[in-house]
């Protein structure tokens, strides 16, 4: 059993693939509550599934090895993307989960036709989707940490703005805070957590990773330092342990991610019921 | 003679491909003194309060602080007034206690002065809930922590988007009777939009009276029990206990700004309750 531990030290890919998990839970724990307080879910997973359009269109102009190429490309298509979804919902009277709809479902469609028209390798579309630890590299690990420090920036240096427009927006605008410099910055940033953290958790369950910590930490903090703590060390400690079961079961690290997450969360809440009624 | 703080020429709006919601809207503010908005839900009067605010951009028309107008200033003049929402529109999402709400304020403005959330609590009579969480407090209680977080500027202005929203009747004459205090031991100006017709009444220098296409805005002696009625299409029987606030009736309707009475168009089913059969 142990062997299951120590593989991550003996292999390399292994350690990458930890520190790389550490580092991206450690972000998605930081932004988690945050998208579920600005009631950003939906928005979070029009993102990560668009990020197939732009895998799409880089896997036809690149090996699915050159991973530095595939990721930049990914990246910017994605963050164009984004800004569009970003520039139609920001203070908009009609409700944008339709629009959001419309927009993930079409740009996954077109990724998909777009893949299978013009990948250079039909095969790996499917580690993408759900994600592979072993698709994880060194650069993979850099750029992780790279988006680990740029959420500190972004969000804990200004960590009371976002929380002044979060709470009352109209108050912080008139309070002279530049909403609109905030709404485009968050969405970036997400889509920058998103597209790095693919190869980990895949496109359709990286959301998984940006919405459980925050709502496990909501659920039972009673002060915001109390919530973006346990949101964080939530998400480190599970997806750890997601990441150690994936590789002792050969599973799909996200998928593996997603169903830890989601146990612990529901654990969680029972016990806290359970807690509760015999108070 | 007290200087005009804020100053509104023509102010007109509308959404894309909509009908307006504001047309020809005119009314000044001077310094101390406070300005009531009245008028019946969907007549625009928390649009004005957005525009006035920042929040939306007027059709056409133009704002003046100080008698300069907004278009001159770099950037929209936040700094001259503080806008108090409908505590209705806070997100309750987050574990925020009132000193952490306050606070940040008190960052945003770069204020060191650590007995201030104390002593404004202590102003709007909630002191004793500095560390509650906001979505514990009542209506009531928000709505005082708001206008303890609109004060921390010590802005020229108070903007107040319907304060009394979902209190009962003594819980809106004790912060109405609050906001007159702060107005008179500050010398803000305040423009609050509000449904208790009695206390705006009773209580505000100006009155503006806003249904959409139409308003009225003059002198508050030639306001009168017709005008409102007007505004509000429908009757009021018993409403007006301080009816003596009120001027006499007029033998025409022509303060109603820049319209000819006889040219706006008698509501065929409008939705208003006429009290009156």
């Amino acid at each position: 059993m142990s062997a299951y531990f120590t593989d991550f030290l003996h292999y390399d890919f292994l350690l990458y693939a930890l520190l790389g998990t550490i580092f991206l839970s450690l972000t998605c724990g930081l932004i988690s509550p945050l998208i579920i307080a600005r009631k950003n879910a939906f928005m979070g997973a029009a993102i990560s599934h668009s990020t197939l359009l732009g895998l799409a269109i880089s896997l036809s102009l690149f090996q699915a090895t050159q991973a530095l190429p595939v990721f930049l490309s990914t990246l910017l298509i994605t963050i164009f993307l984004t800004l569009f979804l970003a520039y139609s919902t920001f203070r908009q009277k009609l409700p944008n989960d339709s629009l959001i709809g419309i927009f993930y479902t079409s740009s996954m469609a077109l990724g998909i036709i777009i893949h299978t028209l013009f990948a250079k390798d039909q095969s790996d579309l499917l580690s993408f989707l759900f994600g592979n630890i072993l698709l994880l590299t060194k650069e993979d690990l850099y750029l992780s940490f790279i988006i680990l420090i740029i959420t500190i920036l972004v969000i804990l240096i200004p960590m009371k703005k976002w929380l002044f427009l979060t709470f009352d927006e109209e108050g912080a605008i008139t309070s002279g805070i530049r909403a609109q410099v905030f709404h485009y910055a968050f969405f970036v940033l997400l889509a920058f957590l998103i597209v790095t953290s693919i190869k980990l958790a895949g496109t359709v369950l990286v959301e998984t990773l940006l919405l459980v910590p925050g709502f496990f930490a909501l659920k039972f903090s009673t002060n915001i330092r109390q919530t973006f703590a346990i949101s964080t060390i939530f998400s480190v400690v599970f997806a750890v342990i997601g990441i150690v079961l994936a590789n002792a079961f050969g599973l799909p690290s996200g998928a593996t991610l997603a169903v830890v997450l989601f146990g612990a969360l529901i654990l969680s809440l029972l016990v806290k019921r359970v807690y509760n009624l015999l108070r | 003679m007290s200087e005009t703080i804020l100053r509104a020429e023509k102010i007109s709006f509308s959404y894309d491909g909509y009908d307006p919601i504001l047309k020809d809207i005119s009314f000044s503010l001077k310094r101390g003194e406070s300005l009531g908005v009245l008028g019946p839900n969907g007549g625009g009067k928390s649009t004005l309060m957005k525009i006035i605010a920042g929040l939306l951009k007027p059709s056409s028309g133009e704002i003046f602080f100080n008698e300069k107008p907004v278009s001159e200033f770099k950037g929209y003049p936040f700094h001259l007034f503080s806008y108090v929402p409908q505590s209705s529109e806070l997100n309750p999402t987050m574990p925020v206690k009132v000193f952490e709400f306050l606070d940040f304020s008190m960052s945003l403005y770069k204020i060191k002065n650590p007995k201030l959330i104390e002593e404004l609590l202590e102003i709007v009579g909630i002191s004793h809930k500095k560390n509650s969480l906001l979505s514990k407090l009542s209506g009531g209680e928000k709505q005082r922590v708001l206008i303890a977080r609109a004060m921390i500027q010590k802005p020229q202005l108070l903007l107040l988007d319907e304060p009394t929203k979902g209190l009962d009747s003594k819980g809106q004459d004790q912060l109405l009777a609050l906001i007159e205090n702060i107005k008179k031991r500050d010398g803000t100006a305040v423009m609050i939009v509000d449904h208790n017709i009695n206390q705006i009444i009773k209580s505000c220098q100006n009155i503006l009276c806003l249904n959409r296409n139409y308003h009225w805005h003059d002198h508050k002696d030639f306001l009168t029990k017709n005008i409102l009625e007007d505004i509000y299409h429908c009757e009021f029987e018993h409403l007006l206990i301080h009816e003596k606030d009120l001027g006499t009736d007029h033998p025409h309707n022509h303060h109603f700004c820049e319209h000819d009475h006889d040219m706006i168009p008698a509501p065929i089913s409008h939705p208003f309750i006429r009290r009156k059969p």
